[in-house]
């Protein structure tokens, strides 16, 4: 059974170490609905556990600390302001948050070309693994990692401008040098290797 | 597309990575707004590449930045990104662009943060500072206090051992007794004594002690000590006339009277 929501008036250090049993329990939909009830310490919940998993993707991103951390706290607090805009039933909410964050952060990138910005952000995003615990995420990332490392370096070179710095085909054909086919080519190949990589490991 | 549909699955994998760009992107979203199983998979690709995050290599944010989220939570206000609009993950073109609302209040954190951090910083130095010089200052005081008693007691030496009025009485051995000898220098008018003597080291649980044995009353203790070398001034009653000092073996710690041998004895002539 699901804790009570309550409402804490402490700092967040403490609201946090004080609900730590009860919080790491609960399930993303129950903290998402404690939310929706005002609960600061479901939010503090969720802050703890994908607070890291997105400032490291932010950071990577945007490489830049001070505008990784507004970002990461306009998220959540977003979040506290309109949970229901997360759907459950759409797809997973670490998901859907690495979503947003990466959207944020390539839009701040490029903010000299706002049609990028405005392209980004979804709502349905389904991760084929629950990575709610801090065990199911570290296994996760040994197994990206791990697919990653299986590619070609210029495959990977491609996904890595794709994904982190938010480049199109011609983009990455331009920042290379590469043809536009190769370019292609090399990131086609690079999908369908992580796809099948990923769910092996998932299944 | 057959019937719409992208011919190959990778292709939802490569519009959520963000690679798909003109008519290719358009087409493919164009038919996942309409086709369920296609939104399906469109979604199961952004989870995938969704993924690809937890390659960046991990960046814990700071402390502060979860206190800054539970004040802000608890305003209502949106201090962190005050120019997004209420869809969470739709980015506004503008944001973060020169002269946007949210530009203003970063400009202002970028100047007033660093220097409320400098200000503490300053704040601290000063008191840091200010508490050394008044320690230094402190132990100046003590300092000068000190030199001002020694200068008095170098002056009062001085006045004693000039004064027309200061009297030597030479204490002289007693037979039978340790060897020693010793003189005080006598002021009655200013009522200081200085004693200056050598006898040899007083035995286990005993003690020297010297008397000033004035003309009228009982004998006033003037010092106690072990013996050797010794030498040393103080303060005794004003004009009392001295009849003879002497120096006597007490127990340990000095007697109130006189009880022991005496050691060392001189008449004021």
């Amino acid at each position: 059974m699901a804790s009570p929501p309550r409402t804490f008036k402490k700092g967040a250090s403490n609201l946090v170490s004080s609900q730590m049993g009860a919080e790491v329990r609960a399930s993303d939909a129950a903290l998402i609905e404690r939310i929706t009830q005002r609960d600061e310490a479901a939010l503090a919940a969720l802050y703890d556990r994908y607070a890291v998993m997105l400032s490291s993707v932010l950071n990577r991103i945007l490489r830049d600390n001070q505008a990784s951390e507004e970002i990461l706290q306009d998220i959540f607090f977003q979040l506290w302001r309109m949970p229901s805009r997360f759907d459950a039933s759409r797809g997973s909410l670490p998901g859907w948050l690495l979503v947003i964050a990466r959207n944020r952060a390539i839009s701040r990138l490029r903010r000299h070309n706002p049609a990028a910005g405005d392209e980004l952000g979804e709502n349905s995003v389904v991760l084929p693994v629950n990575i709610e615990s801090a065990v199911a995420q570290k296994q996760l990332l040994d197994r990206v990692k791990r697919a990653l490392d299986g590619l070609p370096a210029e495959q990977r070179a491609c996904v890595e401008l794709a994904y982190f710095e938010g480049l199109t085909h011609s983009e990455i054909a331009a920042r290379t040098g590469d043809p536009l086919g190769t370019v292609k080519t090399r990131l086609r190949s690079a999908v369908v290797t992580l796809k099948r990589t990923l769910h092996q490991a998932a299944s | 597309m057959a019937n719409g549909h992208p011919t190959r699955d990778e292709d939802f994998d490569l519009l959520a990575l963000g690679a798909l760009e003109g008519d290719e992107k358009q087409a493919i979203e164009a038919h996942a707004a309409s086709c369920a199983d296609c939104a399906r998979k469109l979604a199961e690709a952004r989870g995938r590449v969704a993924m690809l995050s937890l390659a960046a290599p991990e960046a814990a944010p700071s402390a502060a930045v979860q206190q800054r989220l539970m004040a802000q939570i608890r305003s209502g206000s949106s201090a962190a990104e005050p120019a997004q609009q209420p869809h969470i993950a739709r980015v506004p073109a503008s944001a973060g662009a020169p002269g946007a609302p949210g530009t203003f209040a970063r400009w202002w954190n970028a100047i007033l943060i660093p220097a409320a951090a400098a200000l503490a910083a300053l704040t601290i130095f000063l008191w840091r500072e200010n508490r050394a010089l008044d320690r230094q200052l402190a132990a100046l005081h003590a300092s000068m206090a000190q030199q001002q008693h020694e200068l008095h007691e170098a002056n009062e030496v001085a006045e004693l051992m000039t004064s027309q009025s200061t009297i030597t009485v030479p204490l002289a051995q007693q037979s039978g007794m340790p060897k020693g000898s010793a003189h005080v220098m006598y002021n009655e008018k200013m009522g200081m004594m200085m004693y200056d003597g050598e006898i040899t080291p007083a035995p286990a649980a005993k003690t020297y002690q010297l008397w000033l044995v004035p003309v009228t009353g009982n004998p006033i203790s003037c010092g106690v000590f072990k013996g050797e070398p010794d030498h040393w001034m103080m303060k005794v009653p004003e004009g009392m006339p001295a009849k003879w000092f002497a120096v006597t073996l007490e127990p340990a710690g000095g007697m109130p009277h006189p009880t022991g041998p005496m050691v060392l004895m001189g008449s004021v002539s």
